[in-house]
Formats: C-alpha cells, structure tokens, sequence
C-alpha cells in the first residue's frame, strides 16, 4: 500500500459547484494490523491526533489531527477516510483550509480605503477562493478619497481565503488575502 | 458642535486632544503607525485606524490616508496637535476641499506666517515691531557702513542663503565691520553658493518671550499672556514659564494688545503663539508666529484656568470666543520641564523600554505623558515622553515643586533629561530669573572649563 500518493491535497477543480476533493479516500477493501499500524504512524509522526474512529466490517477508518481550524475540521485534508460509499464526501467548503504550520502569504492592503472585490457592483470578483493568481494580478479595489486604487497581488499562487468583506472599510497593513505561494 | 473628531498625532499631545474631547462628549478616531499599536491614544480614543508603517512620511505625513480616515469614520474634523502636519497649509486646503473642518486657522494665514520674511514684513506693517535690518544684502561696503551705523552696534552678519552658523559673524563695532563682512561672504559663497550676506541688530543675552492667543471666526481676539522659553538647547525649548519675570502688567498689556491688533488685522482666527526675541532693555522684536497649539500650552492653562485644547474646538466648530479680554486673569507661577528620552549629557536620544515608572503627583501638579510602565519609546519620532507642569502661588514655590516633583519622578530603562532639569532649578542665575537663549550652552561651557581646571 502506497499511501504517498495520497498526502497530497488534489487541486482543486475552478468550478464552481463541484466539491472539492479535500477529503483523501483510501480504497481498501482489506486492511491486516501491520498496514493500519502504519497509518497511524504516519499521521501521529507529525501531528497529535485528535479524534479516531474504527469500524470493522466494512474496514472504515477515521483519523482526526489536531486543529485550530474548527470551522475547516471537517474537511481538514490530513482527516483520512477509508469508506466504501463516495457519499461520504464532504459538501462544497467556501474556503480552502489552512494546512496546520503550512506557510500562506497574505496581500495586505497598502493604504487606508475600503475593499471592493469587483471592478463594479454587477461585475465579476476579480479573484475567487481557489483561484490561481499571478504577480502582478489585479486582485480587488481599495477606494480612497474617491479614488480607485487597484491592488495588485505581489506573489503567484492560490488564493485560500479572503479575508475582508465586501465593502469593508479596510486600514493599513490589515491582512486582505490568504495565498498558498506557488 | 463636532460629532467625531479625528486627532492627527501621537504621543501626549494626541492623549491631551483626547481628553478634551472626552469631557465635550465628542467621539475620536485616533490614527496610528505600526510602531505605535501599544500607545495610549489608540487605547483611549473610541475608535483606532493604522495608517502606516513606523516612518512618519509613510503614516502620520500621509495626508491621503488621513484623509481617507476620517472620511471612512465619518470624522466632521480634524485635529492636528504639533508638528507632523499642523503647519501643512497644504494639509489645511486638503480638509477644507473634502469638507472636514481642520482645527486650526485657514490655509492661507498658515501660508502667510509659514513664509518667514513675509510674516515679519506683514506684522511690522500692523504695528509689531521687528529686528532693525537691511531689508536685503548688502553689496557694497559704504552700504554695510551706513546700514550698521543706522541699527546701531552689535551687530549681527548673515548669509541670505544662511543656516547652521555658516556666513555668520557678531561685530560689535564699526572697525570689525569690513573685515568681518569680506570674511562672512566667503564662508557664505563656499557653504551656499552665493556671497550675500545681510545685517541685522544683533541681541545679547536674548530671551525668547512668546504671546499666547486666541481668534474667532468673527473678528473677536484676545491673547492669554506670555510664556518665556529662554532654557533651551539647539534652539530646543527645555523649561517654560509664566509669567517671565521681566513682565509687568502694563508692558504685558501694552504689547498683549498690539498682538491682538496684528492677529486682527490678518483676519486670524483660532489659537496661535507669536515669538518674540527680547533684549535686556524689554525691547521686543516679532521673530515668527505659530499657527498651530504648543508643547508649552499648559503653562498658560495653569495660570489662567482656561482649557485652550476645548477653546480651539469650540472656536473650529463656529462657536464665538468664550472668554472676553477682562475674564483673563493670571494667578501665580507655572512652570513646565520637559522630560526627554535622552542622555542628559550629549542630548543623543535613549529610546527603548520604560521598565520602572512613577509618576510625581501631589498639589500644584500636572503630568501631559502617553508613556508607561513597560511601555517601549520608539526610535523613530521625537524623544518628549512626558510634560511635567507645576503650579505656584509665587515662582519660588514653583520652583521648589518641581524640584521635589522631579525627586519623586522615577523612569528606569531609558536615559532623561530629570538630571539636566534638577541642575539647572539649582542654578543660581536661573533662580534669580537672569536667563537667556543661550544660558544652557554657557553655563555648560563654564562647567566644562572648572572640571578642565580642576
């Protein structure tokens, strides 16, 4: 059993609508003591676990690290899933989740304003959750003194949140975007 | 009156605009750069905005993210305190074209008084006598004669361009002149480029005496008496008093009332100091005014009662004067020492950690300070930690109050200048009231030329 190829969160499809696969199914039919020892070693090496959950039968496996995204836990990518039914799939999340120590780089707003995240109130956001954005892309407006001022992202890589709403008044330095740098 | 005001500064002077604000029952916005989360006017004002990086030309000079404040809180005004952007006229015509009512005079009297040369040549045109000088250089040597023979000897040589005591020379008689005149352009020509040179009458032993006063919007003014700020170094007030012991009450309301009718007469309105330069004949000479509240204001609310932070918002919100020329009345003596984040010897700034803190307290005093225990002096803005005031009935009792005030006044972790004000209220020429400009810088030169000796 290779569980390599499945620590990794699969990207994440750009429609919208579609759920994202961020809970890692681990297609076992049949599992000895040896393998599932293993598991668990590889998830308690890094991380304390909090929650698991064993069923015999139909071998279903749940294994819950330790997270300070509550909001996210359900579909926290190191939560590994062995069921036999695709139902079990998590609903659509707005956000990605932060993986637990993982680096993300935050856009923060250069001046004082308030945040627009399109270009006009009937147009598209400029960048959504799961967007890709390169250097230099537009990624929302700040006004200021009636001015728009276009805020441009200052790294390439993947929007995970946004941080600030809609028409919020936004100071200096506030954290506007969480990007996973590519 | 204002609803919300937005207070553009930090330090004492932004807690001291706070704390008016608080008993008008008007709300605040303070401003702040990311060196100053932990400071106290964030924490006491209703709400709090960060502008900016530490660099004061990125957060408390950025006039389009001040401006973008108050319009996102909804500010109807602005106060600017001291420095940063209080003398900006620029700043002053920004508020006034986004509707915010910046508390201070209009743009163009802070343009006025901002232009040195043309403040004094207006002020002399309404009465306020200014330094006897050539008006501008002098070119040829028969014109430095008659010029210094009109002012009357010493006199006083500078370059056009001049600054930093460059093209500068004292002569005290007519057989000095030439020869100093020929040497002051050369030093002028190598320093600036240019040989001008201009003279002046030249003062010893100066003091700096200043008026405080008070416009409305309507014509109606009124001064609040003097302040001298004679202790001071490199131009830098250290201790301020009122009143100045060669006041008397008629020479006060002889040149308080010539103020009035020159602040009048430029349609002045809100508060402002005029400096005057003051020989040991109590003659006066207008230097420049100031268009914005000093750091040296709560002398005069010591002797006079008056809160001139709430004034200057009520005469900003439309309101007419509230006090009438005969309501002010001076009682006693008031002294103020500031307390500077610095080595008392060199003067070189000791920012960094307050780790023990008493504040003096007690009758007669008063402490205007943004800082406190633990709290961490940043390197980046000016070293005044705190304005300890006293109040007397006569100068001796204040003197003596801030001496023990001093005693009691406990700052650990950063160097201060309490160990320079305790010498010099022991000083006897400074008891007798016998100071000037540059008494500190001498009577350190003396102190300096006994430990030679010894």
């Amino acid at each position: 059993m290779n569980l390599g190829n499945y620590a990794t969160v699969p990207d994440y499809p750009n429609s919208e609508g579609s759920a994202p696969a961020s809970a890692i199914l681990l297609g076992l039919v049949s599992m000895n003591l040896k393998e599932l020892k293993e598991i668990i070693d590889l998830v308690t090496s890094k991380e304390s676990i909090e929650e698991l959950e064993l069923e015999k039968s139909g071998v279903r496996l749940r294994i819950r690290r330790a997270s300070n995204h509550t909001a996210s836990a359900a579909v926290e990518p190191a939560a590994i899933t062995s069921a036999v039914p695709a139902a079990a799939l998590p609903q659509a999340q707005p956000e990605m989740p932060e993986q637990k120590g993982e680096e993300l780089y935050h856009i923060k707003s250069p001046i004082v304003g308030t945040f627009y995240k399109a270009p006009s109130p009937n147009s598209e956001a400029f960048v959504s959750v799961g967007d890709f954005v390169e250097k230099g892309s537009v990624v929302c407006i700040i006004e200021a003194m009636k001015l728009m001022n276009e805020i441009e992202s200052d790294v390439a890589g993947e929007i995970i949140s946004i941080l600030v709403e809609n028409g919020q008044p936004v100071e200096y330095g506030e954290r506007l975007f969480a990007i996973r740098p590519r | 009156m204002f609803r919300k005001i937005l207070v553009a500064n930090r330090g004492e002077i932004a807690l001291r605009i706070i704390l008016s604000c608080k008993e008008l029952g008007i709300k605040t916005v303070a401003i702040f750069s990311e060196a100053d989360r932990h400071a106290l006017h964030v924490r006491f004002a209703d709400e709090a905005v960060c502008i900016g990086p530490p660099k004061s030309t990125d957060s408390y000079l950025n006039i389009p993210n001040v401006i973008s404040t108050a319009e996102l809180l909804n500010a109807d005004a602005i106060h600017p305190g001291y420095g940063f952007l209080s003398e900006s006229a620029y700043f002053a015509e920004v508020c006034e074209a986004s509707r915010i009512k910046f508390i201070g005079p209009s743009s163009e009297a802070i343009r006025l008084m901002g232009d040195k040369a043309r403040a004094r040549t207006e002020m002399n045109r309404f009465g306020l006598p200014v330094l006897p000088g050539s008006d501008d250089a002098v070119h040829t040597e028969k014109e430095a004669i008659a010029t210094a023979e009109a002012i009357g000897y010493p006199v006083i040589i500078k370059a056009v361009a001049g600054g930093g005591g460059r093209g500068m020379r004292v002569v005290q008689n007519r057989g000095e002149l030439l020869a100093s005149l020929k040497t002051a352009q050369a030093e002028a020509a190598n320093a600036f480029g240019v040989p001008h040179c201009y003279i002046e009458k030249f003062i010893e032993r100066a003091r700096h005496i200043e008026f405080q006063i008070m416009a409305d919007e309507y014509g109606n003014a009124i001064h609040l008496g003097e302040r001298e700020c004679s202790i001071q170094r490199r131009h830098q007030k250290l201790i301020e008093e009122s009143p100045s012991v060669l006041m008397t009450p008629s020479l006060r309301e002889e040149i308080g009332s010539r103020v009035v009718q020159a602040i009048k007469e430029v349609g002045y309105s809100n508060v402002g100091t005029l400096e005057f330069l003051v020989d040991d004949r109590k003659n006066f000479y207008f230097m420049e005014m100031n268009t914005r509240v000093q750091v040296e204001h709560p002398v005069t609310e010591m002797v006079t009662g008056f809160d001139i932070i709430r004034d200057q918002i009520l005469i900003a919100a439309g309101e007419r004067l509230p006090h009438k020329q005969s309501d002010v009345q001076f009682r006693g003596h008031a002294l103020e020492c500031r307390i500077n984040a610095e080595d008392p010897g060199t003067h070189k700034p000791s920012p960094g950690k307050i780790t023990a803190w008493h504040a003096p307290g007690g009758p007669g005093v008063r402490m205007d300070t943004a800082a406190y225990a633990e709290y961490v002096i940043p390197p980046y803005y000016d070293s005044l930690i705190a304005k300890l005031i006293v109040h007397g009935s006569t100068r001796d009792e204040a003197i003596r109050r801030m001496d023990r005030a001093l005693d009691m006044f406990v700052l650990e972790g950063v160097k201060s200048t309490i160990p320079l004000h305790r010498q010099i209220l022991r000083n006897p020429d400074f008891l007798k009231g016998d100071i000037y400009t540059k008494f500190l810088e001498h009577s350190q030169d003396r102190r300096a030329r006994a430990a030679e000796i010894a």
